[in-house]
């Protein structure tokens, strides 16, 4: 029998269930750990903090969701943690996060790739068990299942970046998308309301549903009770559509067990309110792809909200510990006056100047490959909320002002007028002559540049260094026998790829742990051949 | 003790009133910080920026609700202060922040903007950032960056001619 969507908002009163598990989020770990665990005959129970994302016919022909309606002012409240509004804790990088069903599938760009083979390399040397090898049906399962697909069909921003890495000799691919007849809206990050990318809430979920998997959205966890090595129970408060707390609770005694799937904030945020991290390691060596980005101004209108944002990157400066991956993107009004760090009426020139003819690149930096370095830390403020203290490590430094001064030529190349570089105060660059003042931008200083990151990692690694391990090998949290964690927060280092598909794979590995140690089957349906869609990569 | 030092700035705040600022319920701000967020974005916006982003006001005070209450208390907290703290002394007067000209709010913007502090460089980028954000988060705005909106209130936009096809194998260039 099919499971339910109930929304914890309307809830009108405590509430105690037990199901066989129950799964902490319902973005990439916990979608698929859900319809696995639930095909698998378990009785599935998934608690998102987010809302839901109903399913209705909408205003406008094609769209299928009426609560997506890609304006920014409205979705990025409903769709992101805290607002999207969330920074590090000196303020000095923003933090996008989603936060609804479906999780950062909801709001992500859409771009698959799979985890480098050096970063694999580098996880094997701290005693982690995958390969490209033994990841191959998990990549492929996932590649099939969603599926993953080369979107040929370029943006004005992606064509540019192609023109300038001609013209510059560097190598530059398609990026696979997970989407499947892709309307062109450009509005991935707001949540797709075509249902054309093929996400949390799309894909995973409802299979789940189907198989009789209930999820709770509104539900924010308080913490896990547990006594000995079993967790015994889930306390949860609901919360109203302004994510304030009702006075309503849920309960959960899982049968099973507990799956921990809310991310690298969140997970380590429910672990240390639950006095579950003994030996100080939770939280700690939390990574991020710190995110550089360019606006290049062009002599013609570029209309650079439209099209497919993310399907165009180049490989050449990814390697090594600290590479980087340039892609190309759509900018709206919002997210582009948000990181402008101007003021007055050069404010509103840089506006009017760069939106209309802007095309973007920006760069996903990898870090956390030194193991002498602290890297971030996930820590709970005096409310009990987690907050990421995080500084630009110093070797990133170089990396991220080389990766500008690449995007700025890039642009130039294509015909450029000029290109922004986030700096405070802001740079115009106009030349190759102009790229020195990149050079002497110090990231290590908050509020020296805008910088983002859209992917967060690590906090909870699995490692085989028993004074940084959290996670064991078959994904459960160190001693207790009921708990799971099958998020980005088990990777040891950052990724160096943009890691939905990643985890994707790694929440099958892990799902089919559970089901093996409960001896229940675990199959994979779409092991169909052919290559993957990453050749060389 | 934040909430003690909070109470005490928002005691102690005398923003000047504003004929624009007519709301008068709030979910996180109050009459006063609403009064300093008005200084502080007619500084990073220009005068009369309310014509075109009417509901400026109310966006903030709703976008504040879904922020983590530590940092929706740290911005409450950095209006207090810049009403409080921040100002010049203008013929022999020390003016705070909202009774200073848009010219002299500006001139501590860029002092914050440069300062050695990082935590004056943040007050600098969250009131930029907010006041920015919300103010082109109106459509009125979107006609200055040639924005048509969103498809799903503009579905002709899906019918403009797609990019030209372009595939890796593809001898054309580009664009020449």
């Amino acid at each position: 029998m099919a499971g339910t969507i109930v929304e914890g908002r309307n809830v009108p009163e405590n509430r105690s269930l037990t199901p066989d598990f129950c799964i902490i989020g319902s973005g990439a770990a916990g979608g698929v750990c859900a319809l696995k665990l639930a095909e698998a005959g378990f009785d599935v129970l998934v608690l998102e903090e987010g809302p839901n994302i109903p399913k209705e016919k909408g205003p406008a022909p094609g769209q299928e969701r009426k609560m997506l309606n890609e304006r920014e002012a409205e979705m990025y409240k409903l769709l992101y943690q805290e607002g999207a509004t969330r920074l590090s804790k000196n303020g000095g990088i923003k933090i996008l996060q989603g936060r609804c069903l479906g999780g950062g599938t909801a709001v992500n760009w859409s771009a698959c790739l799979p985890p480098r083979l050096e970063t694999l390399d580098e996880w094997q040397k701290r005693g982690l068990p995958f390969t490209r090898q033994n990841l191959d049906p998990y990549l492929r399962e996932v590649v099939n299942y969603l599926p993953v697909v080369r979107n040929d069909k370029y943006n004005t921003s992606a064509r540019k970046f192609m023109l300038g890495c001609r013209r510059h000799d560097i190598p530059h691919e398609n990026l696979p998308n997970n989407t499947n007849d892709c309307r062109e809206c450009g509005s991935c990050g707001v949540g797709c309301p075509y249902d054309r990318k093929m996400s949390g809430f799309v894909k995973w979920l409802p299979d789940a549903v189907a198989l009789g998997a209930s999820i709770y959205t509104d539900t924010k966890v308080d913490r896990l009770v547990s006594s000995g090595d079993q967790i015994r129970e889930v306390q949860a408060h609901f919360i109203d559509h302004k994510t304030r707390p009702t006075k309503r609770k849920l309960t959960v005694k899982p049968k099973k067990g507990v799956v921990l799937a809310a991310g690298a904030v969140g997970t380590p945020g429910i672990l240390l309110r639950s006095g579950l991290d003994l030996d100080k390691r939770v939280g700690k060596f939390t990574h991020i792809h710190p995110v550089t980005i360019t606006i290049g101004r062009y002599p013609e209108k570029t209309l650079p909200a439209y099209g497919v944002p993310d399907n165009m990157w180049t490989p050449k400066f990814a390697s090594g510990p600290t590479g980087y991956l340039i892609e190309t993107g759509s900018f709206f009004p919002i997210l582009s006056a948000s990181a402008t760090l101007q003021h007055g009426d050069e404010l509103h020139r840089i506006m009017r100047d760069y939106y209309p003819s802007g095309a973007i690149s920006y760069a996903h930096h990898t870090t956390g490959f030194d193991e002498e370095e602290k890297y971030g830390t996930v820590e709970l403020d005096d409310n009990g909320d987690p907050q990421l203290d995080y500084k630009i490590p110093k070797a990133n430094v170089n990396p991220m002002r080389e990766s500008l001064v690449m995007m700025a030529r890039i642009h130039l190349a294509a015909g450029a007028n000029s290109v922004y570089i986030m700096r405070n105060p802001p740079l115009e660059v106009k030349s190759d002559a102009m790229f020195d003042e990149i050079r002497q931008i110090d990231f290590t200083r908050p509020q020296s540049a805008s910088i983002f990151t859209v992917h967060v990692m690590g906090g909870c690694q699995m490692n085989k260094n028993d004074k940084r391990r959290c996670v064991n090998t078959d994904f459960r949290f160190r001693d207790k026998k009921n708990l799971w964690v099958t998020d980005a927060s088990i990777f040891p280092t950052a990724l160096g790829a943009n890691p939905q598909v990643t985890i994707y794979s790694l929440a099958l590995w892990a799902a089919r742990e559970i089901c093996e140690q409960h001896q229940r089957p675990f199959k994979f349906h779409h092991q169909q051949g052919g290559e993957l869609p990453w050749p060389g990569y | 003790m934040a909430g003690i030092l909070s109470s005490a700035l928002n005691a102690s705040a005398n923003p000047r009133k504003r004929s624009e600022v007519t709301q008068t319920t709030f979910d996180c701000l109050n009459k006063k910080t609403a009064l300093i967020l008005f200084a502080v974005a007619e500084a990073v916006l220009g005068e009369g920026f309310l014509i075109k982003a009417p509901r400026f006001i109310e966006t903030v005070d709703d976008y504040l609700n879904y922020q983590r209450p530590a940092q929706r208390e740290q911005f409450l907290f950095a209006l207090l202060i810049a009403e409080v703290t921040f100002g010049l002394t203008i013929g022999g007067t020390f003016q705070h922040f909202s009774h200073l000209s848009i010219a002299d709010r500006r001139k501590i913007l860029e002092k914050l903007r440069s300062s050695s502090q990082s935590l004056r460089r943040n007050i600098y980028a969250a009131f930029v950032n907010v006041a920015a954000s919300t103010y082109y988060a109106s459509d009125l705005t979107w006609p200055d960056l040639g924005y048509a909106g969103v498809s799903v209130d503009h579905p002709e936009i899906l019918n403009q001619p797609p990019p030209v096809p372009w595939r890796l194998d593809d001898p054309r260039p580009i664009e020449e």
